[in-house]
């Protein structure tokens, strides 16, 4: 007995050698892995952002673009995320929603930008999204609901333009795993303290969205991407209130009463 | 690794070419269902079945290829459903996922090398014993008295 078990123990630790051994190499890189995966990625999102431009209609106001770029840049400067990957789009549009793309093209109608009440909470929903986007949730969900074999089929010239829409609509209109929320809404708070921006807003906008109903509800496509917005409301604030920051106001006061004048003129 | 060993008695023509068709079976069997690894498990325990009551050589060398291929199914299902998570779940190949590929692609090539040997050595009546397999099988199989 004690002999099989030493040619048993003899098998498993070459097998186990032999994985260690392998496992030093960096085959990801030596078989350009990554940087094909990147490309993938590159595709799917221009592809998909051309979509959306189809549908609606870009702003360019000056306004609006520049005062979302700088809480944007706040986000970014003070956490280490490059601007330049992220492709930040606002599209005319009523319903309330903002989502994230692959290759770092973030989304935010102006809906959205219409029922927040001040600009924190702004930077908190731009603060999620940007999270989905440094978490790799985007590629993960797409992969897990649409399947890596068509995504790399889209992008190499043989899918049709249906399924794109369909990836289209699963991003701007499905949810996220609640983990994958939870870690965003986590990352978000982060992200906003290290900027100095104050990240309770975003907590009491998600909980005030929570609380609609009725017709409103119908445009509130954000709050049907994102559910239990009343208990993730608490508990941002919760999270929100262990973190230390100084609390700098993200945009001037002036400057977000003329966004909500251009806007409620629209 | 493997060795040729004495067996207590000559096997006869019908024995040998039964016990070398238990590993062509595992063989045929790893080709014809390469993507799900159980395929060639179940092969070769039927083929034990229909010769669970067949001579001392026979079953020993039945005996040997089900067990040699029951360590790769563990092995083998452990990829089968790494790589399933990789396309319908995480998306992401990691350099541990690639060595783990790389080592099971050895030891099953390493295998299919050592049944192809053995079944052709069986075929000639020489009792191939490997390591681990061979003294497991030992334990396992006694002749009839």
């Amino acid at each position: 007995m004690g002999r099989i078990l030493i040619q048993a123990f003899l098998l498993i630790a070459l097998f186990f050698g032999a994985y260690n051994m392998f496992r030093q190499v960096d085959w990801v890189n030596l078989f350009e892995i990554r940087q094909t995966a990147d490309k993938t990625e590159k595709k799917l999102g221009d592809m998909l952002w051309t979509i959306f431009r189809k549908s609606d209609r870009e702003v360019k106001d000056k306004l609006l673009t520049q005062s979302l770029d700088s809480i944007l840049v706040k986000l970014c400067d003070r956490n280490d995320i490059s601007k330049e990957s992220i492709k930040l789009h606002i599209l005319e549009k009523d319903e309330v929603n903002a989502f994230a793309l692959p290759d770092g093209h973030l989304i935010i109608y102006t809906g959205l930008i219409a029922v927040c009440e001040n600009p924190e909470e702004l930077a908190g929903v731009m603060a999620h999204e940007l999270a989905h986007i440094e978490l790799d949730h985007v590629m993960k969900k797409l992969v897990k609901e649409i399947g890596l074999s068509v995504l790399v089929s889209m992008t190499t010239g043989s899918g049709g333009g249906e399924i794109a829409r369909e990836v289209a609509r699963t991003l701007s209109s499905s949810a996220f795993d609640r983990k994958q929320e939870k870690e965003a809404d986590i990352a978000a708070v982060d992200y906003m303290a290290t900027a100095d921006i104050d990240p309770k807003p975003f907590g009491e906008f998600l909980y005030r969205l929570g609380g609609k109903n009725g017709r409103m509800s119908e445009y509130l496509s954000w709050l049907s991407t994102h559910p239990d917005s009343r208990e993730r409301g608490e508990y941002i604030i919760g999270y929100a209130e262990e973190k230390s920051y100084e609390a700098k106001p993200v945009l001037g006061g002036e400057t977000w009463s003329r966004i909500k004048g251009e806007l409620a003129e629209e | 690794m493997i060795a040729v060993r004495p067996f207590p008695y000559k096997p006869g023509d019908h024995e040998k070419e039964k016990a070398s068709n238990s590993y062509l079976m595992s063989l045929i069997a790893l080709i014809a269902g390469l993507p799900l690894p159980i395929v060639n498990l179940i092969a070769t325990f039927f083929f034990y079945l229909g010769n669970r009551n067949g001579t001392y050589f026979v079953r020993w060398h039945c005996i040997q290829a089900l067990l040699s291929q029951l360590s790769l199914l563990f092995m083998n299902s452990y990829g089968f459903w790494w790589t399933i998570s990789i396309l319908f779940r995480d998306g992401q190949v990691t350099n541990d996922y690639i060595a783990y590929m790389i080592t099971i692609a050895m030891f099953n090539l390493v295998d299919f090398a050592a049944t192809i040997y053995t079944a052709i050595q069986t075929r000639k009546g020489r009792h191939v014993e490997w390591l681990f397999y061979g003294d497991l099988t030992n334990r396992l199989v006694r002749p009839v008295r």
